[in-house]
């Protein structure tokens, strides 16, 4: 492999679909069936797809390390490199930088409940590590997925909401803003859901991501719950170029959230500059 | 080591001796500006006031591939296609004349980005290994210079593979490492009354004035980080347009982008500025550095706070080890006057209540 950080290894996307009106999901392999089978990475991991001609961004790795047919990427269609992504189909070759980014430390969550707060597509990062979780199902307790989104049509993955729901092992709770007819889940934000749950902290890790304003409320209403800031953890997003701590802007004080994030615990954020 | 003597008549002349071996930056006039331009044999090298931009082009220059792509067609099927991807070509080795003593020191302050941080950059690398600085010593300090601040001085060598100090009629020469000899071999030796001339002028060297102390910088900074109505002052005049990061030795941010051509092309880096709003515009809308003030404060925060905390200077040490130079071009190249010292002596004074 190349010694050059910058330089992709090449994949093919092998299946692409719609999760929602903006949202599309992208499974890729890497052409080199050798570096694919060598491929190692850990939940909450993430990678640097690249359009070439176009440019490259930064997305989390949403399928687990313990499904490795396939990296698994769902994309929100908001600039230029991820409308000409959506424009991509089967068969089609893009540039695939990673594993990058530090990961979810499962192995200090093992033993613990886990209570997985998501909002739209911060459901993405949550993925990886609830289905890593599942995979390995007998380390964990009570597992429960809060996840709401704007409209039920924006909500990701239903197909696998409903099937985990049905799973008899984990608890999950849908919320919308907007509901429409026939909507048989909750209705409001994520924060208020957690309340009126009475989640309970002890022997518990909270694990949030969604929308900036969204994991600040969640936060808030999990430290009402009594969680440490140490039991809440949280996925951070960046504009992020290089990916390796070199470019610069991903920083926050000395810290960068390529190469130390894109997970921290509320504890470790307390103690960074307020810049995020 | 036998110090050399380069005549004022002889510059040009050496210049492209060296740049029969080098890729040759040297410092030219064009307008007001004196910038670095590739050695071209009607050129006159101007070594009478230090370059307007810094010398870092030479080991981060303003755009460089990372790599070229090619789409090729399927012709058995045109719904196909695929990509092929070539490393960028090799750096030449390369040859900076006439850069000052701050220029030379900011090689180590990108050397802590590119190749101790984490990730060693093998582009920076191999850059680095096959660049070398021709330094010119200062003889004076403009009102801008504040390399006192940051460890340097006028006369600073550290950094430089030969050090030109001016004398009657031209140059002494001083080689600093084994290229620097070769580089310097080719000179005929200085004499007697060119090295007594240098010694008066070390013996009573420039007077660069009070250094205060930067050790309480990084605190203070800190204390006065969510003080937006600081940073809202500080940065009332500035208009974001970069000009300070783009000509500073140690500013090392830089963009990726594509350019296309047809069916092929190449990735491209750029320098960048965390002055820009775009600079961490996420797709999503959230920008975390909304304003000037927010901005103004990573690079001053970057440059005196973050980088020392990365970096830690030794125990005891009498100064922290700023990603700075003091060469004074954001101060002095600011179309509205946003002094870097200013703010750094209001951080030490009004972060020490905080």
């Amino acid at each position: 492999m190349s010694q050059n950080p910058y330089m992709p290894q090449l994949a093919t996307i092998i299946e692409a679909f719609d999760e929602t009106p903006d949202i599309k999901t992208f499974r890729v392999v890497l052409q080199d069936e050798t570096a694919m089978r060598a491929f190692c990475f850990e939940p909450g991991q993430v990678a640097q797809l690249s359009v070439f001609g176009t440019g490259e961004s930064t997305f989390v790795i949403c399928s687990p390390p313990t499904r490795m047919e396939y990296l698994q990427f769902s994309v929100m269609r908001v600039g230029e490199l991820t409308h000409r992504l959506h424009t991509l189909k089967e068969g089609d070759p893009v540039g695939l930088r990673g594993p990058l980014g530090n990961h979810f430390d499962y192995r200090a969550m093992r033993g613990k409940d886990i209570i997985f707060v998501g909002g739209g597509l911060g459901l993405a990062p949550l993925r990886t590590l609830l289905l890593f979780m599942l995979d390995n199902r007998p380390d964990y307790g009570k597992i429960t997925l809060i996840y709401g989104g704007r409209t039920t049509e924006h909500l990701c993955f239903k197909d696998e909401l409903r099937e985990w729901a049905e799973r008899g092992d984990m608890r999950v709770e849908l919320t919308v803003d907007n509901p429409d007819k026939g909507w048989a889940h909750r209705v409001g934000v994520v924060p208020a859901v957690l309340a009126e749950l009475g989640v309970s902290p002890e022997n518990a890790v909270a694990v949030t991501c969604g929308p900036p304003i969204m994991i600040r409320f969640t936060i808030q209403a999990l430290e009402q719950l009594g969680f440490k800031d140490e039991q809440i953890v949280t996925t951070l997003e960046r504009r992020m170029k290089c990916g390796v701590g070199l470019c610069g802007r991903c920083n926050i004080g000395e810290k960068f959230v390529c190469v130390d994030g894109p997970v921290f615990t509320q504890a470790q954020l307390k103690g960074l500059p307020q810049e995020f | 080591m036998v110090a050399r003597f380069l005549a004022d008549e002889a510059v040009a002349a050496q210049a492209a001796a060296w740049a029969q071996d080098y890729r040759l930056l040297a410092p030219v006039r064009e307008g007001q500006a004196v910038v670095y331009r590739p050695w071209a044999p009607d050129m006159h090298p101007f070594l009478g006031r230090p370059p307007s931009s810094s010398a870092k082009q030479a080991l981060l220059p303003q755009t460089e591939d990372l790599l070229t792509y090619t789409y090729r067609k399927d012709h058995t099927d045109l719904t196909r296609t695929e990509v092929f991807l070539a490393e960028p070509l090799p750096p030449e080795p390369t040859l900076v004349l006439g850069c000052r003593p701050c220029d030379a020191r900011g090689r180590k302050l990108l050397d802590r980005v590119f190749l101790e941080r984490g990730v060693k950059d093998p582009l920076y690398a191999a850059k680095r290994a096959n660049t070398f600085f021709i330094t010119l010593a200062c003889e004076r300090m403009e009102n801008t210079c504040f390399c006192h601040w940051t460890g340097g001085g006028p006369t600073s060598e550290e950094g430089s593979d030969v050090m030109l100090f001016a004398v009657s009629g031209g140059f002494v020469a001083r080689a600093l490492t084994k290229t620097g000899e070769k580089l310097a071999a080719a000179l005929p030796e200085a004499t007697p009354s060119a090295l007594q001339e240098l010694e008066a002028k070390l013996a009573s060297p420039v007077e660069p004035g009070p250094v205060p102390d930067l050790r309480a910088a990084p605190e203070r900074f800190l204390a006065l980080f969510d003080d937006l109505d600081f940073w809202t002052d500080q940065s009332a005049r500035c208009l974001s347009c970069g000009v300070c990061t783009y000509l500073c030795p140690t500013c090392s941010c830089f963009n990726i982008t594509d350019e296309n051509f047809g069916l092929k092309g190449k990735r491209l880096r750029t320098w960048d500025t965390c002055m820009s709003a775009l600079y961490t515009l996420e797709g999503s809308g959230h920008n975390p550095r909304v304003s000037r003030a927010h901005r103004l404060r990573n690079r001053v925060g970057h440059k005196f706070c973050y980088h020392p905390r990365e970096f830690p200077a030794p125990d005891g040490a009498r100064q922290p080890e700023v990603s700075c130079t003091g060469c004074g071009r954001c101060i002095k190249s600011c179309p509205v006057a946003v002094d870097i010292r200013r703010i750094v002596l209001d951080i030490l004074e009004k972060g020490e209540n905080k």
